[in-house]
């Protein structure tokens, strides 16, 4: 069996935990606008590509986990045979994975149902469209909030450098 | 840092691996706590995704205030109906039948449509609603004995929508109404019109058989969303009710203009209704005039929208008015509650109310270039 370092090992779940929570919110989020374009494009087969548009743009929150996930399985020795990490920064990889975890969580699930709701607005009166990928956009800035304070973290945290 | 925490998990003989099973159990806690409180509001949205979006594309389909302007400048209903084969929702019955039964067949679509894509938890008014093509279906084979119709016309008169459909088509050659009501039986109505039949044979009037249909649908849709569980079924039931309330209403009015007495009025009465309750109805049944009811509905929402058109009623004599003035009153109503949850029921109650007025006002207009010839100006006056 492979001996993981303490520290290492707390870096594996703040991984974890980027990808798992920042995909949870992503999936709900895509889910909920599919459901609402599914809906659409029985209607108006004309919306299929706005649909494909509005329930694609969840999916940034499961990018940003999975980045940083990489970037944690990197840098702590997991991937690449680096050397491991102390548990201090072990720590603040847990802290990192939480940031755009949660973050991306409830970004997703609001994206999703603002993407949801554009959808219906956009096929009941097409010049919505833009006004909906604006609305849609808006909680994206959440996710970017917890991927910027990942990044940081890693940075200052001494995983990154 | 580090060196101290590892002198602390030594201090208390806590291994690593515990440590991390520690760190590992904190963190499932914390996030099923985030998953469950998250995912609640979503459960709630999830059922209602997919009607609301096939909902809202319906709407966008309903004509605009362009296209009703349209319709009212064509010179005669025939050029109402080559208007209406632009429109694939309408066009695709138009060729079969009437202008008016074609309008009529595509609200009963509407209602078995919404019964099909409701979400569960307001399933069930949905498929109360959707009976309303059964109920308009025997009030016309009713109808058709009273008026002494031929096979075909009575025919004419059905709509070819509800699950009750073949059965009102088999009994297009009853010759009385008896046959009708046995023809009914084993379907919910039977015990309904047996009731009325009684009365129908003492006056030989089928006002009481047609009044005891439409209480029952009523009651029926209003008990269908009674157990207020949720929001969605909350802003369904006051929409519901403000329908009932409003049909007791007219009702009241009505007979109190005809000078018709409370024992006249009262079996027409659904008697608990959903602002006015069943004290407040003995006492507006018991006024003695239109006024009075008027006067007695102080403290309702039904009184500002009546006081208005008490002074028109003063001058006409017409209970008109005042059905129209409610019938605006319900499209107004309908109009606020469905913005009230946009990703729940809201989407469905605008969706029902602007469709209903869609089609109230097509007839409306049909009727008054078919049989009157109206002036622009006076159609649109008709319209609610």
């Amino acid at each position: 069996m492979v001996e993981i370092a303490l520290g290492t090992a707390l870096a594996a779940i703040g991984a974890g935990v980027a990808i798992g929570f920042a995909g949870l919110g992503s999936g709900l989020g895509q889910g909920i606008a599919a459901a609402g374009s599914v809906g659409a494009v029985a209607e108006d087969n004309d919306m299929f590509a706005r649909g494909i548009i509005f329930t694609a743009l969840p999916e940034t929150q499961a990018i940003y986990g999975f980045l940083i996930a990489i970037l944690l399985l990197v840098f702590s020795g997991l991937l690449g045979g680096g050397k491991g990490l102390d548990v201090t920064s072990g720590l603040v990889a847990v802290g990192v994975g939480a940031s755009i975890g949660f973050a991306g969580l409830g970004s997703g699930m609001g994206q999703g149902i603002a993407a949801a709701s554009s959808v219906g607005a956009v096929v009941e009166d097409n010049d919505m469209f833009a006004r909906g990928i604006i609305f849609t956009a808006l909680p994206e800035t959440q996710a970017i909030y917890g991927f910027l304070i990942a990044i940081l973290l890693m940075v200052f945290g001494g995983i990154l450098g | 840092m580090a060196d101290e925490l590892t002198a602390i998990l030594t201090q208390f003989g806590i291994p690593n691996e515990i440590f991390l099973a520690i760190i590992v159990i904190v963190l499932l806690v914390v996030g099923a706590v985030v998953v469950i409180i998250v995912s609640r509001p979503v459960l709630d949205i999830y059922p209602y995704l997919l009607p609301n979006a096939k909902i809202r594309a319906r709407k966008g389909r309903l004509f605009d205030t362009k296209e009703f302007s349209e319709i009212i400048e064509a010179d005669d209903h025939k050029e109402i109906t080559n208007y209406l084969r632009g429109f694939p929702d309408y066009a695709k019955h138009l060729d079969d039948h009437s202008i008016e039964k074609s309008l009529d067949i595509q609200l009963g679509e509407t209602y078995e449509l919404l019964s099909k894509i409701a979400p569960d938890d307001v399933g069930k008014v949905f498929t109360v609603l959707s009976k309303k093509s059964d109920i308009a279906n025997i009030k016309s084979l009713i109808a058709s004995i009273e008026a002494n119709l031929s096979k075909d016309e009575t025919i004419d008169l059905l709509i070819p929508v509800g699950s009750l459909y073949p059965t009102c088509e088999q009994l297009v050659d009853s010759n009385t109404i008896e046959d009708i009501v046995a023809g009914l039986d084993g379907t919910e109505y039977s015990s309904i019109l047996e009731d009325a039949l009684r009365e129908y044979n003492e006056n030989g009037m089928i006002l009481p058989l047609e009044s005891a249909l439409d209480k029952y649908f009523l009651e029926n849709l209003l008990s269908a969303s009674s157990v207020p569980s949720d929001d969605n079924i909350r802003i369904l039931h006051s929409y519901i009710g403000l329908q009932v309330d409003v049909a007791n209403l007219k009702v009241i009015i009505r007979s109190k203009v005809d000078g018709l007495k409370y024992d006249s009025i009262s079996p027409h009465i659904i008697s608990n209704g959903y602002q006015i309750k069943e004290w407040k109805l003995k006492d507006l049944m018991e006024s003695e005039n239109v006024t009075s009811i008027v006067n007695g509905l102080e403290g309702t929402d039904y009184s500002s929208v009546l006081n208005e058109a008490l002074g028109t009623y003063n001058e006409t004599g017409s209970a008109s008015v005042f059905e129209k003035a409610l019938d605006e009153y319900i499209v107004t109503y309908a109009t606020s509650l469905s913005l009230k949850n946009p990703l729940g029921i809201g989407p469905i109650i605008g969706y029902i109310n602007k469709k209903e007025k869609e089609i109230k006002n097509l007839k409306i207009i049909v009727r008054a270039k078919r049989e009157n010839n109206l002036e622009i100006a006076d159609i649109q006056e008709m319209l609610i």
